[in-house]
């Protein structure tokens, strides 16, 4: 099953989480510090909480190797439905794609995912389909997968180092697809130890060269739960780079299922 | 100078020794440095504007040279092994390290954007491989519909698939990734026919023909060279120090150049051909003299005879050499910087050659001995007579010569406006050779081998989104595609229509390009949610404000393109593309800008050296007809030379624009004999006749000698199996026995017509005749 959400960017970014209880877990992290598993470690960072939906602004950059630009701003939301994940994302600019909006479900069952979009000026919703979570991503250097969309259970983790950068522990761990033939060779991530929040990532391409580096450049606590700020991926065989902003965070904004229809994409805001 | 011929006697052993050392040092140089240039990029100046902007748009776009591999099964391409074939060669060309691994492009793997029952669908045509009837009617179905596809990816007939694999950026060995690639299909067997074409196998195989064929040519011309020798000397030891002086200069030569870390371009491996050549006359000339001398005097002693040689023919050595260097040396004028390195090294060979005939053959014949010669034999009283009645014959016509000489200016003057400029690398071929063939094919097939790219720019950003230039554009590529020659063009348009057709499936089949900015604005943001944006990267940059139009070519002939150009700047003054600018980029644009600098370098270089070559003619003599005499028939022979090739439909190519820099560098040395010869005897004050029939007979000879080793050297050129050697061959030979001709009859009838004072003014014997008077 694949999920191409672009509002688990953040969840993605963040490989984050803290569980839903987090006292109790505290405890046993404690009991279970020493013989930690690299798969534990990679548990803990993809069951963080990220709370009852979520609404926020995300601007990107896209900044190509001639270093020229291109800014997106989005208003984005998100909310798990019983076996499903809905995302809906409305482009506030540049202006000629203003009112542009794209919606995804996310099944829990297995199924592909759906996908619309509104054009403006077209007037029409139309359902898209992209066959791969490989690709990239509106022309960002995230794929479906980098965003989040990539199950645990599809990689091999394993525990590499414990490593102290400017005075904190992260977790090195290194994951190994389990199927060959995926873009990935490997992955190593940096997960901050107690937080559970991955704050730098490596891709390694099928040669086993180092493709891209993610790096989380401001991360803070937004109604109680740890959100990434400002990321940026880099392709350093492209030089190619995705610099990711994100605002107006609001966690719970109390969204229902109208909010995730074709006739609202058309509404817009 | 008497000095020096006393050092190089008293030293033989260690000016031999010096030499041989220099020359093992150049030997290593070579062995250790020397590499060939197969990427054409780096033949072109790097900082003409041309080039840089060509660069720019190249690196902006991504665009760079592929190879081209086409795969045809008579049965059609719609059935499992065929379609596994062009998977696994597209996935293998992926792995080569000189190939960008995202950048290969075949059926295999080529986007379908597609309208769906729901919606909007860009997929691959297949992942698996399909093998059920059903499905492949599908794929072929699938394939008709989509024409960014059709006709472009798979041929219309169905039996053709292509799959393009673009180079890296940075120096890559074209002919050794020609070998890989023909290494890597050669495994693939089965009803399949492959053929393997692109500029990166045009530049690689051209460049490894050219040497490939001297190599094969040099040995040759040596073998003659040593047969004409031992005819004309008779001797063992001449022949052999005369050849050691051209095949050491050679590698001084080559061992410079590789010392300096400059490659081998393809034009430098005429070098050799030019020293082998160029090299004999000093030769020859010492040599001659010294037998000569022996012959008259068969008691003189070895160091005697040596020091007369050195002395009696130094001067006219260092003059012809200095001239033909100043001819090569006139070829840095060219902006083309393997034209300007032919031009240095081979007068840098020139001159070794020179130092090697001043040092090493009187070193060497001291070290040896003097050749053994037997006693004069009357042939010279023969040759006396026909040099006498050739003279006398010449003097009698010398106005039909006059006149016959001005016709032939003429004629060639006609010929020449029909020379034509070549940037075509393909023309350099045989017709039968692998390359051409797999390019013919495939440009039977498909758009064409050759990509013109035109830059269609902006200064404000988003302005490429406006639809009336896209319409404009779309129009623009309409008109183009109905030039002949012209295969198909792509563009961001190609994009916007398909998606447009796709997401309006249900209103009918209507091609057309977005009304609006919005609209294109947000096929673009679809595009790029649903296919690969890096695609787009190719025809729209960053900023919205440049697009690329790629046309694909059937020829890659300079005319070709400034058709196309022409008609692109007609167009873009009748239409909204005015209010922008239209710059071009690509391979096919270069080789066209680099062939207009060969024949600008050819032009200038050409004046430059009759110029330089006239002044010194001038200086040497103290008389300016004596220039304008030297530099006559060497400015007929360009013409002649020119002419030749406008009738026998020569193209002016890298190749053929040096022929007449070495033409005027070596015909100069004729001038030079004569006229010097003439006016030693002319100011002895013997009948104007006497002096004809004496310099004829002196240097008539000598210049003959050196024209029929020269011509012979060249002509076997024409057994060459690559077409510009064969040119080069017989344009040589024919510049050569023109310049000789010219000199022999023109030059001594126009000296008989005019008497000039320079060759004729008794000075030292008027002024002894008035000193005995007075006394």
């Amino acid at each position: 099953m694949r999920k191409k959400s672009v509002l688990l960017i953040v969840v993605v970014f963040t490989f984050l989480m803290a569980s839903g209880f987090n006292g109790i877990v505290t405890s046993i992290v404690n009991a279970e510090e020493a013989k930690i598993s690299g798969k534990e470690i990679m548990e803990r960072v993809y069951n963080r909480d990220e709370g009852d939906g979520r609404a926020s602004t995300l601007k990107m950059v896209l900044i190509n190797k001639h270093g020229s630009q291109r800014v997106r701003k989005i208003r984005q939301f998100n909310k798990s439905f019983d076996n499903v994940e809905k995302k809906i994302m409305f482009f506030l600019s540049p202006q000629d794609v203003r009112g542009t909006s794209f919606m995804n479900w996310s099944y829990q069952d297995g199924r592909n995912d759906s996908q619309w979009i509104y054009l403006p000026a077209l007037r029409k919703v139309k359902r898209i389909s992209a066959e791969n979570k490989s690709d990239y991503f509106m022309g960002s250097d995230f794929t479906y997968d980098d965003m989040g969309d990539r199950k645990l259970e599809e990689d091999k983790h394993q525990l590499l180092r414990k490593e102290e950068i400017d005075g904190e522990i992260f977790y090195v761990v290194e994951s190994i697809p389990v199927k060959e033939d995926y873009i990935y060779s490997k992955t190593i991530s940096w997960v901050l130890k107690d937080k559970w929040i991955g704050l730098k990532k490596e891709f390694y391409d099928q040669q086993g060269n180092l493709l891209k580096e993610l790096k989380v450049n401001e991360y803070q606590e937004v109604d109680g739960i740890l959100t990434i700020i400002k990321s940026e991926m880099e392709n350093l065989q492209n030089s190619h780079r995705t610099q990711i902003i994100l605002s107006d965070i609001k966690y719970n904004p109390g969204l229902d299922a109208n909010k995730f229809t074709e006739r609202n994409m058309k509404l817009g805001l | 100078m008497n000095k020096f011929i006393e050092m190089i006697l008293k030293h033989s052993a260690l000016m031999v020794i010096i030499l041989l050392l220099i020359t093992g040092f150049f030997t290593y140089q070579i062995v250790d440095k020397a590499y060939l240039e197969t990427n054409l990029d780096e033949y072109m100046p790097q900082d003409h504007p041309a080039f840089v902007l060509s660069d720019k748009y190249e690196k902006l776009f991504n665009i760079s040279d592929a190879i081209v591999v086409a795969v045809e099964n008579n049965e059609g391409i719609y059935n499992y092994n065929t379609l596994n074939k062009i998977k696994i060669i597209t996935n293998e060309l992926a792995k080569l390290e000189q190939i960008k691994t995202d950048e290969v492009r075949s059926i295999a793997n080529a986007d379908n954007i597609v309208g769906s029952d729901f919606g909007l669908e860009i997929k691959k045509f297949f992942t698996k491989i399909p093998e059920s009837g059903t499905e492949l009617t599908t794929l072929k179905k699938d394939i008709e519909k989509n024409e960014m596809v059709y006709g472009r990816v798979v041929a219309k007939n169905h039996q053709v698939a292509l799959i393009s694999a673009e180079l890296v950026e940075g120096k890559i060995d074209r002919l050794e990734l020609y070998h890989h690639v023909q290494e890597l299909l050669k495994d693939i067997d089965g009803p399949e026919k492959i053929y393997i074409a692109g500029q990166p196998v045009v530049e690689g195989t051209l460049a490894s023909l050219m040497p490939a064929d001297m190599q094969k040519m040099v040995p040759l011309i040596i073998i003659l060279i040593v047969i004409l020798l031992l005819l004309i000397f008779r001797s063992i030891k001449s022949t052999f120090l005369t050849l050691a002086v051209v095949l050491f200069s050679t590698i001084w030569a080559f061992g410079l150049m590789s010392f300096l870390g400059i490659p081998i371009y393809a034009v430098s491996t005429m070098i050799p051909v030019m020293l082998i050549a160029l090299g004999v006359a000093d030769g020859i000339h010492l040599l001659s003299h010294l037998h000569e001398k022996i012959k008259n005097d068969l008691a003189i002693s070895k160091i005697a005879a040596i020091k007369d040689m050195l002395r009696e023919l130094w001067k006219p050595v260092v003059m012809t050499s200095v001239t033909t260097a100043v001819g090569f040396i006139s070829l840095l004028t060219s902006e083309v910087y393997p034209i300007k390195y032919f031009g240095l090294f081979t007068a840098f060979g020139v001159l070794s050659a020179m130092i090697f005939s001043l040092i090493f053959i009187p070193a060497g014949m001291n070290l040896l001995g003097l050749p053994g010669i037997k006693r004069k034999s009357n042939t010279k009283k023969q040759d006396s007579k026909l040099f006498f009645s050739f003279t006398d014959w010449v003097l009698k016509y010398k106005k039909l010569i006059i006149v016959g000489s001005i016709l032939l200016v003429i004629v060639g003057m006609i010929g020449m406006q029909r020379v034509w400029i070549s940037s075509s690398l393909l023309s350099k071929f045989e017709k039968d050779e692998e390359i051409i063939k797999a390019n013919n094919f495939i440009n039977e097939h498909f758009g064409g081998t050759t990509n013109l790219n035109i830059v269609i720019s902006s200064d404000e950003k988003d302005a490429l989104k406006n639809p009336i230039y896209l319409q404009d554009i779309w129009e623009l590529q309409t008109e183009l595609e109905k030039l002949d020659k012209v295969g198909d063009s792509f563009a961001l348009t190609d994009y916007l229509m398909r998606i447009d057709k796709v997401m309006n499936e249900d209103e009918g089949d209507i091609k057309k390009i977005p009304d609006s900015q919005e609209l294109v604005a947000q096929y673009l943001l679809l595009y790029s949610m649903s296919g690969d944006p890096e695609n787009l990267d190719k025809v729209i940059d960053y900023d919205y404000s440049k697009v690329n139009l790629r046309l694909n070519l059937k020829s890659d002939n300079a005319s070709l393109i400034k058709d196309v150009i022409n008609r692109v700047e007609n167009f873009k003054d009748k239409s909204s593309l005015n209010e922008l600018k239209i710059d071009y980029a690509g391979s096919a644009y270069t080789n066209m800008i680099f062939a207009d600098l060969i024949l600008e370098g050819q032009i200038k270089s050409l004046l430059l050296s009759l110029l330089i070559v006239t002044i010194l003619l001038t200086l040497l003599f103290k008389s300016l007809s004596a220039g304008l005499l030297g530099g006559i028939p060497i400015a007929i022979t360009a013409i002649v030379n020119f002419g030749v090739m406008g009738f026998l439909d020569v193209s002016l190519n890298t190749t053929t624009a040096l022929i007449s820099s070495i033409a005027v560098g070596m015909g100069i040395d004729y001038s030079i004999h004569l006229l010097s010869k003439y006016r030693s005897l002319g100011q002895t004050g013997v009948t104007p006749l006497t002096a004809a029939r004496k310099t004829m007979q002196h240097s008539g000879r000598a210049i003959a000698f050196n024209a029929i080793v020269v011509i012979a050297g060249f002509m076997v050129l024409i057994f060459s199996s690559f077409p510009p050697n064969r040119e080069l061959g017989y344009l040589v030979s024919l510049s050569m026995f023109s310049s000789f001709v010219l000199t022999l009859t023109l030059v001594v009838a126009l000296i008989d017509k005019y008497k000039p004072k320079f060759i004729f003014m008794k000075k030292n014997y008027k002024l002894k005749n008035k000193k005995s008077n007075l006394d």
